[in-house]
């Protein structure tokens, strides 16, 4: 997906032409509400209250950050949807809250339009990770063990990876037996005890890869891993659908364009910049800051989420 | 390569080389042993204060702790050393008032009063006090040695041997004895279970919908542990006293305390004729503790009984027998009790289940700040890379030993001088412990919707009570129940959808018998009269 | 001295959850979840959101048949003093009150304030600026404090209003002021 390159490309540059002109005299009227999706302790909840703070030295802007976990971020959207739009109210989750939960819970009633986007921070290098002492070196490996009768536990955390493993079990003849577990953590733990023989991981495998106690058979995602650029794409094994995705910054729709631009700002200036706190996590933990943000997150968001209903369509097969 | 010393190095190191505070003469003082220090002082002055106890402290002192140290793994070592303090703390404190007064300080230390005060009575107040403290702390000591040499090891044989179906059993197995063992009755201890289980359940599930929410939004992001742990358990307890307090508020009492005769020293030959009682007790205690959800009040039972026995044949007639000031019955009630704190975190860092309200506590500790999750992945052995939960792990037993060592050193001293926090008014007390726990709920959750569940729990807790109804087994159902649920679901979807994955493999299968028997031969048993 | 209020509670405690049982099992449970016991996704059969309440549900059950037939002839059921009930009946309602008062004292009285002066004053936008953001938890927590000292002591005293402004400026001190990003209630809501 070379669209995804240049939507990136384009969106850092257009953060930082546009940037200090329109919203340098944006102040919050108050302090902001800073919902995270995700469970206190985690990298995303890390990097999160990291951002917070940073932006709290550096703007003398505050911070309230408050867990609003559980459904996928779906809790978290639901909450920040009627929340105030005037800048003093954002959410922290992942693009897939937008895209595949919200298209898959119709009862909750949301759309990616309810939201006013407003920054990614840093992508997933979302892998098939096996033990290193399953003797799978390869995809391949693995396949040629289900297709030998073995039975093969896949562990995933999301609903929408639940689908990707179903499909790609399909399309390479083998029947998975998917569980389904709480978080990413939970999905290492699981494989390192025996209980889980494989499963997706978005980027907590590095420290195992790297050691050789984790193997990354497959990229989850449309492009290469940055750790095992020879693994195999999900497109190369035969899924139409991949894993993509960031973690997102958004407040509830209608937010006026000079406060809008200030957060974004102020967002993306702390997560690509290294030097901080939060950015030198980002780059630790997760690769590098991947920045797509205003409307083009809003297009994204939108086009994920009219994507979805293919994905939920081809995995009730 | 990373070899089980490396670890145990690393642990001791992570709790005295932590974060440095300031430093002593040279001597760079941990922030982790400065919070152990003060957990463990608080811990006393709670438990030497009838109406309060070490759970009320751990409940208010979480939020504050977190807010101080943040959500990072390095908060973990100040924040548990800090509650591992209040623990040890309040079980010694629990016998000053007992002894003093014979008023319980906390719940275990009843059987304490039974010797206790007999001999404040007769004038040998500070030597019993010398007593239960002695006694207190070797029990507690031997049982930490116990769980430090026997978690690691049950953890490691949990993860060779049990495989998803058997884990689900085994959390099926625990709440089914908890149920059984927990209280009176058996009938109870299942509804006790049941309601924590469904309380679990609300909000929670895989579906995108959130089930029995009808539809609110208040109950679809679930019943957070905060508000039903702490609503249960110190809520309820308040509203019990404070009902208490107002039957009786015209009988005003004022503890008298007593004048000392003779030496309060404790000789050598104390110390000799006492160990036979404390050790008896400290094993009994440690494998009662070791057991989820009996508890120390059980443990204490069952010390003083074997002691009364043991006393009746071996005295000699001019010592006090049993109940009547025997300082042998006070050494075995405190050693039993104490003796169960340790090895009650034996199922939690091994299984992940917890067996009394102070594990629960750690629990959510670990729970709130994130980064160790208690449970048989804690104890990998990694080579390669380090494995941050296992020497946390390691932190939490130096701790521990951290935690007894000021216990023998300074405990007795600042533990005799708490006589007076039995003054304090419970009715002055206790409304503000009630709103000090709403507010410490709050500003972890910022939702008010928090303070009216856990007005509704305390409620519920209160109710419980009033029909001798155990709510420590809704507690433990309570934190299990999300586990117990995901557990059954990936072991039904390892399997490939057997419908027989508990009974198809003989593990899961002795489990599951054991699981229907234990309540069967309990619910036989003539329920205990009040 | 104690008077039971019913003829025996075990009876009345095991009916009251067989029939919370039946409730959840036969109407809250099935009308309340998504998925039934067990569903099919994937072609693979799982297991559904309404299982795990179905058990706790036979635990209610389980139990509450246990209560009526084994312990039902217990000659010791646990005694329930209704005067003791009525007063946790009492202290819950002052307490319930207190919040209310919390959550809207400041909110109110900034719009006084602004009805006053002219102002534009959001409280929302103040919860985190002293004095407006203490308002609501002093008068609602003293309240709550005073109030239950004084219903368990039977009578109103000073000395239980004092308790309760030492207990608030402590809680404040303790909660509020060494942290920056600490909201008393009922600040986080807004």
């Amino acid at each position: 997906m070379k669209v995804f390159r240049r939507i990136l490309v384009a969106a850092v540059a257009l953060t930082a032409s546009t940037g200090a002109t329109l919203a340098a005299d944006w102040t919050p009227p108050g302090p902001i509400k800073l919902m995270i999706a995700f469970r206190a302790g985690g990298g995303a909840d890390t990097q999160a209250r990291l951002i917070a703070e940073a932006l709290e030295a550096k703007l003398g802007w505050k911070f309230i950050p408050e867990q609003v976990t559980g459904k996928g971020g779906l809790n978290m959207a639901a909450a920040l949807k009627d929340a105030a739009n005037d800048g003093t109210a954002i959410g922290m989750t992942v693009t897939e809250t937008f895209g595949y939960n919200m298209a898959a819970a119709p009862k909750a009633g949301m759309k990616p339009a309810d939201f006013t986007g407003l920054t990614t921070t840093a992508g997933f290098q979302m892998g098939v990770v096996a033990p290193s002492s399953k003797g799978w070196t390869s995809f391949g490996d693995m396949v040629a063990a289900g297709k030998g009768g073995e039975q093969i536990r896949f562990g995933v955390m999301s609903p929408k990876l639940a689908d990707l493993a179903y499909l790609l079990g399909k399309a390479q003849g083998v029947s998975l037996n998917i569980v389904s577990v709480r978080g990413g953590k939970a999905v290492m733990d699981g494989v390192n005890a025996g209980d889980l023989d494989v499963g997706f991981m978005a980027g907590i495998q590095a420290k195992g890869v790297a050691a050789g106690d984790l193997v990354n058979l497959a990229s989850g995602l449309s492009e290469p891993l940055n750790q095992t650029p020879d693994a195999p794409t999900l497109a190369d094994l035969g899924v139409a659908f991949n894993a993509d995705g960031q973690f997102v910054f958004v407040g509830p729709a209608g937010m006026p364009e000079d406060a809008r631009t200030a957060l974004i700002d102020a967002i993306a200036g702390v997560v690509t910049d290294d030097t901080t706190k939060a950015g030198g996590y980002i780059k630790k933990a997760f690769g590098s800051a991947v920045v797509i943000s205003g409307s083009d997150l809003d297009a994204m968001l939108q086009t994920s989420y009219d994507a979805a209903g293919a994905l939920l369509k081809a995995a009730s097969e | 390569m990373m070899g089980t010393l490396d670890y145990i190095w690393l642990g001791v190191l992570a709790v005295f080389q932590g974060p440095e505070l300031f430093s002593i003469f040279g001597l760079p003082i941990s922030i982790t042993l400065l919070m152990i220090l003060c957990g463990f002082l608080l811990g006393i002055v709670v438990g030497a204060t009838p109406g309060l106890a070490g759970p009320v402290a751990m409940a208010i002192s979480l939020p504050i702790l977190i807010s101080v140290f943040g959500y990072t793994p390095d908060a973990l070592l100040p924040v548990m050393g800090f509650l591992i303090g209040i623990m040890k703390g309040a079980t010694i404190g629990g016998a000053v008032p007992a002894i003093l007064f014979n008023t319980p300080g906390t719940p275990d230390a009843y059987m304490t009063t039974l010797d206790g005060y007999p001999m404040a009575q007769k004038g040998h107040a500070k030597k019993a006090l010398r007593v239960a403290h002695f006694a207190s702390v070797s029990g507690d000591t031997f049982s930490d040695v116990v769980l430090v040499i026997c978690a690691p090891f049950l953890a490691l044989l949990v993860e060779q041997y049990l495989d998803l179906p058997e884990k689900t059993a085994l959390l099926i197995l625990s709440l089914s004895f908890i149920a059984a063992a927990v209280g009176g009755s058996a009938a109870k201890g299942l509804i006790s279970t049941g309601l924590g289980l469904l309380v679990a359940f609300i909000g929670t599930g895989a579906d995108f919908y959130p089930r029995l929410s009808m539809g609110t939004e208040a109950l679809s992001q679930g019943i957070t542990l905060g508000p039903a742990i702490l609503g249960v358990l110190i809520i309820g307890a308040v509203f019990h006293e404070l009902a208490g307090q107002w039957r009786h508020r015209d009988v005003a009492s004022r503890p008298v305390p007593q004048i000392e005769i003779g030496s309060d020293r404790l000789s050598l030959g104390d110390i000799r004729k006492l160990m036979p009682y404390i050790g008896r007790s400290a094993i009994v205690g440690t494998m009662v503790g070791a057991l989820p959800g009996i508890g120390s009040t059980l443990a204490a039972t069952i010390g003083y009984t074997m002691g009364q026995r043991r006393h009746e044949k071996r005295a000699k007639l001019d010592e006090p027998a049993f109940g009547e000031g025997a300082m042998e019955g006070i050494a075995a009630t405190e050693a039993a009790n104490s003796s169960v704190s340790g090895a009650n975190l034996i199922p939690v860092l091994s299984l992940g289940i917890p067996g009394n309200t102070a594990a629960v506590f750690l629990i959510l500790a670990a729970d709130s700040i994130g980064g160790f999750n208690p449970g048989p992945s804690v104890f990998k052995f990694t080579t390669d890379a380090v494995n941050p939960e296992l020497v946390i792990a390691f932190g939490l037993f130096t701790a521990m030993f951290v935690a007894n060592f000021l216990n023998w050193t300074i405990g007795g001293l600042f533990m005799r001088s708490m006589g007076v926090m039995a003054r304090v008014p419970k009715q002055l007390l206790l409304p503000v412990v009630l709103l000090l726990t709403l507010t410490a709920i709050y500003v972890q959750e910022t939702r008010l919707e928090v303070i009216w569940f856990t007005l509704a729990f305390g409620l519920l807790g209160y109710g419980m009570r009033l029909l001798a109804i155990s709510p420590l087994p809704f507690v433990i159902a309570f934190i299990l129940g999300g586990k117990l649920e995901a557990t059954a679901r990936q072991a039904f979807d390892a399997t490939g959808s057997d419908p027989f994955f508990l009974l198809n493999n003989p593990i899961a299968a002795a489990f599951m018998v054991l699981s229907v028997a234990i309540i069967f031969l309990a619910s036989r048993k003539k329920p205990e009269s009040k | 001295m104690k008077k039971p209020l019913f003829q025996n509670t075990n009876v009345m405690t095991g009916l009251f959850f067989t029939a919370l049982a039946l409730l959840l099992l036969f109407v809250w449970i099935p009308l309340d979840s998504d998925t039934g016991l067990i569903e099919k996704v994937r072609r693979q059969v799982a297991i559904g959101d309404a299982l795990a309440p179905t058990v706790a549900a036979l635990f209610l059950l389980i139990g509450g048949g246990l209560l009526m037939l084994l312990e039902g002839k217990s000659d010791t059921p646990p005694a329930i003093d209704a005067a003791s009930v009525k007063f946790v009946a009492r202290i819950f309602a002052m307490l319930v009150l207190s919040f209310v008062l919390m959550r809207y004292a400041g909110p109110l009285a900034v719009q006084v304030v602004n009805a006053i002066q002219g102002n534009d004053l959001e409280y929302r936008l103040l919860r985190d600026t002293a004095p407006w953001k203490w308002l609501g938890y002093v008068l609602g927590g003293t309240l709550a404090i005073c109030g239950t000292i004084s219903l368990t002591e039977g009578r109103f005293s000073l000395r239980a209003l004092v308790v309760a402004l030492l207990a608030i400026a402590a809680m404040i001190a303790i909660f509020d002021l060494p942290f920056d990003d600490l909201l008393l209630p009922p600040n986080g809501d807004l």
